[in-house]
């Protein structure tokens, strides 16, 4: 049985002078897959703009629009209505053979590199080791969500956008972002490719129908054991009813919901704003 | 491939001493003499022609093509400092049937890295097959995954490629490497030629040259047949970086030629991912840009977000089809030197031919097995970086010390993808003008292909590149090298249009050549023109 979940997604910008020359992408469109349906999706701009979409080559969905009319505040609301399915389970059929086979290796590259937000480290190589001894790749994923929960203390403010995998791990202290970025490290570390998914999460477990949430953008990640399957190490459980994605890549820098250029005054951003209601 | 014609070599004081055997690299292939001192044929005219010169008439014609270049202002900068590009004397010459061989070695090639730019920036159904690696298109630094899914109208992605050729110890010309992002130097092929029909017009008397002056023509035609069908009448601009760049002279002479804008950055701009050029006017809308502006400063959008050179929005312009770049962005990743080694599958995968120019043997630092060797060898190779240009970065293992090699083994140990190994190619030598003789020098030619969708043109013709200190195997502008006028003959039969063909004035010829070629579309060229 699927949840009906509606997302209303409200971002944006308060400038101290008008802003001439504003151009945008922003990924606010979740997409469809076994596990989620997108039943509708609209992205609205304040002020209104001819918007564009396209696909990019992580198969995101990406609107993009250009202001040239001065302006102090933009707002941008992304509303979508998905049905998402219950948690999976884990695929168990690759072997650790099978992840160091050239032909796995090869296609999942991209996901097995090193970024600059997920370098390589030696001090967490050698924590991978570790958590990866005695066990299956499906536990050493498990394993390593798990370490990553225990590891770091949920707290805001003390790391940024920019923050890497290993500024988090330093601190012990991130958020969704944070625990996502330490555990693609661990991950790729013991040759398990590994990938960055952003969307949402329904904050009440219980998942009341007609009752609106304060949600929160969310970050988790997936890894290919034979075939990808998600898991959320901020919260240490399945990835399931609750979540919705909207966009995956290798870390934050290629999903990032929001980015842009423009000329004008400094920039604050405006309160990030997600309302979330389960439908049916 | 080319025939030695014995001929009675009339002793001339030009070539004392030219062939003498104790030379640096006397193995390689000279142009004008073959081993026994028998005169090519390609140079039989041209020998017959300079051998009786005396050398104080050559000093004169030297001085006189000097002045020439510097009053034209063609300068070029090396380590920072403009200074006029050294042509020499003494053409290089490309008899018709090793040029049509090279012409179609060219479009092969040409044909080939379009259809894998297309799949890569599209399917990649090359790495779905496996013939590729995945890992090495996603490990090359000029891989712009955000020029993903932007598809040109006509599917033209490689306006303009340059491929440097050289010509090895047998007289093979090779590939030495591709050049598809912004590749420059055509202006110098023209005025080379300006300049040495100017200086020399009894020697194109005597030779079926064949003319390169039309190039700016065939530009615009590709340029224009690369716009959205929508666009009746297109409108194509030249970006250029600023007068600060190397290249503003060429910037300034193909726009020129073209009859089109010369714009910067700042004199476009992008709303509703439509570009327009600002005028006393008003707005312009822009259907095509060719664009000598590097991916990185593009479209702050997308790439550097510091860049003030390119124009924001611009990547997306491209994407929803309002506007063309030339050429394309992410092209970078076909002329990677590493890709360069997987060109012969390529060309047997989009094509099912067999490549017609071979490369240069190449090791390839990122397998281990051949990273292996390259370390073993270091000091017989020449060892290059995949990415950068203009000769910098490459280390000459026969010349290296000691200690230059131990820094390059560390250097290839820590990144391997980085860099490719080469045995030592002897270029080819073509006499020039050294003091007051003529002295063997080593060669390359970069020809200039210009696809327009439906036709591939070969400029007859290409930059040949000389390396003027003695020995020197580094021909690059930025390394001190000079230029030679590359003539291309025409065949006895063929009705081509040659090189002061016409008995009448010198001047006519560029006039008279461009409206024989010129389709109905160029009419409209000439109009803006007035």
């Amino acid at each position: 049985m699927s949840w009906r979940v509606r997302v209303v997604h409200s971002t944006g910008y308060r400038y101290s002078a008008p802003v001439v020359q504003s151009f945008n992408e922003v990924r606010l469109t979740p997409r469809g897959d076994r596990r989620q349906e997108v039943v509708v999706n609209r992205v609205e701009t304040t002020p209104a703009t001819r918007s564009y979409r396209y696909t990019d080559y992580w198969r995101n969905v990406v609107t993009s629009f250009d202001l040239h009319a001065p302006h102090t505040e933009l707002k941008i609301v992304g509303s979508s209505v998905v049905e998402t399915a219950a948690a999976g389970d884990a695929v168990t059929t690759a072997t650790w053979n099978r992840l160091r086979a050239e032909d796995v290796v090869d296609r999942y590259t991209e996901y097995l590199e090193a970024t600059q937000i997920v370098p390589r480290h030696r001090e967490l190589a050698a924590v991978a080791r570790e958590l990866r001894r005695g066990a299956s790749p499906v536990d050493a994923v498990l394993g390593v969500a798990n370490w990553v929960h225990e590891h770091l203390t949920y707290q805001q403010g003390r790391t940024s956008v920019r923050s890497s995998a290993v500024d988090a791990w330093q601190a012990e202290e991130g958020v969704c972002q944070d625990y996502a970025h330490l555990s693609l490290l661990l991950l790729r570390s013991m040759g398990i490719p590994a990938r960055y998914v952003s969307g949402y999460l329904h904050t009440n477990p219980a998942g009341e129908v007609r009752e609106t949430v304060k949600g929160e953008s969310h970050a988790w990640i997936e890894a290919w054991t034979g075939g990808w399957w998600g898991y959320d190490p901020t919260n240490a459980i399945p990835v399931g009813h609750r979540h919705i994605w909207v966009a995956l890549g290798r870390d934050y820098a290629d999903v990032a919901p929001l980015k842009g250029i423009y000329s004008g005054g400094a920039a604050s951003a405006l309160e990030v704003d997600v309302e979330i209601t389960r439908l049916a | 491939m080319t025939r030695a014609v014995r001929s009675p070599v009339t002793t001339s004081a030009l070539f004392d001493g030219y062939l003498n055997p104790t030379r640096p690299h006397a193995g390689a292939y000279d142009e004008m003499f073959a081993a026994d001192f028998g005169i090519r044929a390609a140079y039989k005219t041209l020998y017959e022609s300079i051998a009786p010169t005396e050398i104080s008439d050559l000093g004169a014609r030297a001085e006189a093509l000097g002045r020439a270049f510097v009053d034209q202002g063609i300068t070029f900068s090396l380590s920072g400092q403009e200074r006029p590009f050294p042509l020499d004397l003494i053409p290089r010459v490309i008899t018709a049937s090793e040029w049509a061989k090279l012409e179609r070695g060219i479009v092969q090639r040409v044909r080939a890295l379009e259809a894998f730019l297309a799949d890569i920036y599209g399917d990649a159904q090359i790495l779905r097959d496996g013939v590729l690696p995945r890992r090495l298109i996603a490990s090359c630094e000029h891989f712009h995954r955000e020029a993903f899914g932007i598809s040109p109208p006509n599917g033209v992605r490689l306006h303009v490629s340059g491929i440097d050729l050289v010509r090895d110890e047998q007289g093979v010309f090779r590939v030495l490497e591709d050049n598809v992002r912004c590749p420059s130097g055509v202006s110098y092929v023209m005025e080379n030629r300006r300049t040495m029909a100017r200086v020399f017009p009894d020697l194109f008397a005597r030779h079926r040259v064949r003319p390169v002056s039309d190039y700016a023509v065939h530009l615009l035609r590709a340029l224009r047949a690369s716009a959205a069908p929508n666009a009746a009448d297109p409108t194509v601009v030249v970006l250029t970086p600023g007068v600060h760049n190397s290249a503003y002279f060429e910037h300034s002479l193909l726009a020129r030629q073209m009859g089109v804008e010369l714009v910067e950055g700042r004199d476009l701009f992008c709303r509703d991912n439509v570009v327009y050029l600002r005028t006393t006017e008003g707005e312009r809308q822009i259907d095509v840009i060719y664009r000598r502006l590097d991916d990185d400063f593009l479209d702050p959008v997308h790439f550097r977000p510091d860049s003030v050179l390119g124009v924001a929005g611009l990547i997306n312009a491209a994407r929803s089809g309002n506007v063309v770049i030339a050429n394309a962005v992410g092209n970078g990743v076909a002329d990677d030197k590493l890709v360069y080694t997987y060109v012969p599958e390529i060309v047997k995968y989009y094509l099912d031919e067999k490549p017609l120019l071979p490369n240069v043997d190449t090791y390839r630092c990122w397998l281990p097995d051949e990273r292996a060797f390259v370390l073993d060898r270091l000091d017989e190779l020449v060892v290059k970086p995949v990415e950068g240009s203009g000769g910098y970065g490459i280390v000459f293992g026969p010349n290296a010390s000691r200690s230059e090699l131990a820094t390059m083994r560390r250097r290839v140990r820590k990144n391997p993808r980085g860099w490719i190994a080469q045995p030592v190619v002897q270029l080819s030598t073509v006499p020039t003008k050294i003091g007051d003789r003529l002295a063997p020098r080593h060669v390359d030619l970069r020809p200039f292909a210009v696809n327009d969708g439906e036709n591939v043109f070969v400029l007859p013709g290409g930059l040949t590149r000389v390396a003027l200190p003695e020995g020197s195997l580094v021909v690059n502008s930025s390394q001190g090298g000079g230029s030679k006028d590359t003539w291309v003959l025409a065949s006895r039969s063929s009705t081509a249009e040659r090189e002061l063909g016409d008995p009448g004035l010198v001047s006519s010829h560029a006039v008279d050549g461009r409206v024989t070629e010129q389709g109905p579309e160029l009419t409209a060229a000439q109009q803006q023109q007035q």
